[in-house]
């Protein structure tokens, strides 16, 4: 055990941090983590830093340039991560292109739906990712959403809700329902959805924060060649494993930097309100600055066994105590406001509001990409070794 | 002893005030006026305490027991207009100055609002320049400006000078208003302080019903909502939460309804029952908040569902006449000076 940044990452930290110092956009500095996006389209500013970052292979550090990377070490990549969450700064304001389609499609798609990676990573085509359904949010694996073989192609039925990017995207992740009849997690398979697709109708739905960032999708009759197919019939659900391995996997750095963020904002808090000498405040300060740090610890043990080869069960608890840490983060902030606590106009509350919208869009960590509980579930069985309930 | 046995008034009052809410306050009339916004759903919720609360304006001066049913009530569907601030805060104040609109305050003619704070949020007699936080304004015939001495000067509020506070809740709407100057009518540090405490005593009742109506919605979702071929309810991981929610919120309510009986009786708990009620209401709202929000899943953060409203109201109601923190500080300062 040891601790060591060796020259070659530290190197990789400074060519970062001067990329971003040099090439963030304004719309991005103030730390996105509490800004939320409403708009008909993604913003030109956000096609050209994600397509600045592929351009320059800082997309996915650890993919070669043409994915949009350097062909970066694992560590290296841990670097960039880094550097990205203490700024606050996102890739995309679209997560599911790079985040869940790209690695997907280039483990399971085929040679000609590879060829739509790059333009996944680098933004060029926004994807959505069709999971959850009325029926189907925790339970994925009862998603109904149906797909009947007709000749070559398929014919699509059913509803999928609380779909990010709907609105903006020009093609969708589908999980779909294609045999009927096999056990519960044996009929699903995942489609490549062109959203113009006759009989695809989306209706927005808003965020607590009260931006229409997700949304409903309808199918009607929708067709699909069957040469959107990805992977095998029948055997989605591996992909889905997958997806939400994926989602979960990096989100780890991002949730340990913005709860960096939010403690460091904490602090200019209280002693901007004269509260640094409040014992009460000082010791919940304290007590979150350890959580903050050891679930950093934790999360840099993980992705040791992990670049190790080993298995690295501490990741399972990472989402957990990411997300639950930032809600409470937040809601401190506001609480350290007094009477302006609940007050949103930037000018009257603290660092413009940030606690007071960072904290309602934390709500949604807890839920989306799979709930507290079914993170504890997961913790229980697969960590724990206890037996299923 | 204490009886917490509604009597039959009590009881009558208690349901009366039920199906009027239910019968004219649908979830629909606050989200198109607060949020959704439609044309005619500001017009709707404006006339709701002109059609429907005025004849209950006279609870102000009735036993708080009372008042604190009926804003139980009121608190769970959110019922719009002025009635809380009119009744259990300005009416006090008025009376206690012996002014002449004190009357048509509680007959529910005329509304008032209330305008005490400082702008860092103290509720407490002064001479600051502007008034903070200041709830309803634009609903209101009158402000009860509370200066030191304490003295109030009564002003009309189509005259007042005011700008909106942007914050979490639209459905009470606050302001901050230049501060009226002027002779003032004197009146005694006792009446502030009873007047302080009936508003903040009904105001923790409000939050009560908040909080009722998230339990209650929240436990029949969970019944309904069905994951791995079972009600998610039936899940022991979720259903402790629900517990220790629901544990907030039962000592809440008999918090408030204890401090609601010792500042009718003037009891010698009433100052600490006082704090302990508005503490643990704001802190069960918040609570029920939470956990209702995470027990809906993604249709808890949305505007599909109305629970935002509610947890809007909570964590705007913790924090007006004090938050659950300054209440514990006063508690703490009762046990040690
Ligand atoms: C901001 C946001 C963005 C999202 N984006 C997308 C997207 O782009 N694409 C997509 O497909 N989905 C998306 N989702 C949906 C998300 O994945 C689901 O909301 C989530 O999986 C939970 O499903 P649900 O909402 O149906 O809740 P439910 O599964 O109905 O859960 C209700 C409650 O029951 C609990 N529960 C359920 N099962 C158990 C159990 N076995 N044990 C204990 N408790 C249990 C849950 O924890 C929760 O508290 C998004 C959600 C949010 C909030």
């Amino acid at each position: 055990m040891k601790l060591s940044w060796g020259s070659e990452e530290e190197a990789f930290r400074s060519e970062i941090a001067s990329f971003l110092d040099e090439h963030t956009p304004e719309q991005l500095r103030e730390g996105r983590d509490w800004i939320g996006e409403e708009a008909d389209e993604v913003p030109q500013w956000a096609r050209d830093w994600q397509a600045l970052l592929f351009d320059s292979g800082w997309m996915i550090p650890g993919y070669p340039p043409e994915l949009g990377g350097r062909n970066a070490t694992p560590l290296q990549t841990l670097v960039y991560q880094e550097e990205l969450a203490a700024r606050g700064v996102p890739r995309s304001v679209h997560f599911g292109g790079y985040g869940i389609v790209g690695p997907s499609l280039l483990e399971f798609g085929d040679e000609t739906q590879r060829q739509l990676v790059p333009a996944a990573i680098r933004g060029d085509t926004v994807w959505c990712v069709g999971m959850s359904e009325p029926d189907a949010g925790s339970d994925l694996g009862s998603l109904a959403t149906r797909a009947d073989l007709d000749g070559d192609s398929f014919v699509v039925n059913g509803q999928k809700v609380w779909t990010s990017y709907a609105e903006w995207a020009e093609k969708c992740f589908l999980y779909v329902r294609t045999d009927p009849t096999a056990a519960k997690h044996k009929g699903i398979s995942v489609l490549i959805l062109d959203m113009d697709t006759p009989g695809v109708e989306i209706r927005p739905l808003r965020h607590i924060t009260g931006n229409a960032e997700f949304a409903e999708v309808f199918l009607v009759d929708a067709v699909v060649p069957r040469s959107n197919l990805v992977g095998e019939l029948n055997n989605g659900w591996r992909i889905t494993m997958g997806s939400l391995a994926h989602e979960r996997g990096g989100l780890w750095l991002e949730g340990v930097g913005y709860a960096q963020r939010a403690l460091d904002g904490l602090v200019d808090l209280a002693r901007d309100r004269g509260l640094d000498s409040d014992p009460v405040v000082r010791r919940t300060l304290g007590e979150l600055y350890e959580e903050v740090r050891s679930i950093r610890a934790l999360g840099y043990k993980g992705f040791a066994s992990f670049a190790q080869g080993s298995s690295a069960p501490e990741h399972s608890y990472m989402k957990l105590a990411a997300s639950e840490l930032r809600q409470r983060l937040n809601e401190f902030g506001m609480d350290l406001q007094g009477a302006y606590a609940t007050v949103t106009d930037p000018t009257l509350a603290a660092q413009g509001g940030r606690f007071q919208a960072a904290w309602q869009m934390s709500l949604a960590a807890t839920i989306g990409g799979g709930t507290s509980e079914i993170q504890r579930n997961i913790v229980a069985t697969r960590v724990l070794g206890l037996p299923r309930g | 002893m204490v009886d917490f046995a509604l009597t039959d008034e009590q009881e009558l009052l208690r349901d009366t005030a039920r199906s009027l809410f239910t019968k004219e306050c649908p979830p629909a009339l606050l989200r198109d006026a607060f949020y959704d916004v439609t044309p005619e759903g500001p017009a709707a919720a404006r006339s709701f305490y002109a059609t429907h609360l005025r004849e209950w304006a006279a609870l102000g001066d009735g036993p708080l027991v009372d008042l604190a049913l009926f804003m139980q009530e009121s608190g769970a569907v959110l019922a719009p207009g002025p009635l809380w601030v009119s009744s259990s805060w300005a009416l006090p104040l008025l009376r206690a100055a012996d002014h002449p609109d004190a009357d048509a305050v509680a007959d529910g003619s005329l509304t008032a609002t209330v305008a005490v704070a400082d702008a860092a949020g103290r509720w407490e007699p002064g001479d600051h320049d502007e008034s903070w936080f200041v709830p309803h304004l634009e609903e209101v015939d009158r402000v009860v400006v509370v200066r030191s001495g304490p003295s109030i000067v009564v002003v009309d509020a189509a005259e007042v000078v005011g700008a909106p506070i942007e914050a979490l809740d639209r459905t009470r709407p606050l302001h901050r208003i230049a501060t009226a100057s002027g002779p003032g009518t004197a009146i005694t540090e006792v009446a502030f302080r009873d007047a302080t405490d009936r508003a903040t005593v009904a105001l923790s009742a409000e939050l009560v019903g908040v909080g009722r109506w998230l339990q209650d919605t929240t436990l029949s979702y969970v019944n309904e909502r069905v994951q791995f071929a079972k009600p998610v309810g039936s899940f022991q991981g979720l259903q402790w939460k629900l517990v220790d929610a629901s544990l907030h919120q039962e000592r809440a309510a008999a918090a408030v309804a204890y401090a609601a009986m010792c500042v009718d009786a003037d009891d010698a708990d009433r100052a600490s029952s006082v704090h302990v009620a508005k503490a643990a209401a704001g802190g069960a709202a918040r609570h029920w908040s939470r956990t209702g929000l995470q027990a809906h899943g993604g249709i808890g953060y949305t505007w599909e569902h109305d629970l935002h409203l509610r947890l809007r109201r909570a964590y705007g109601g913790d924090h007006l006449l004090g938050d659950a923190d300054w209440h514990r500080d006063q508690l703490a300062a009762l046990l040690f000076d």
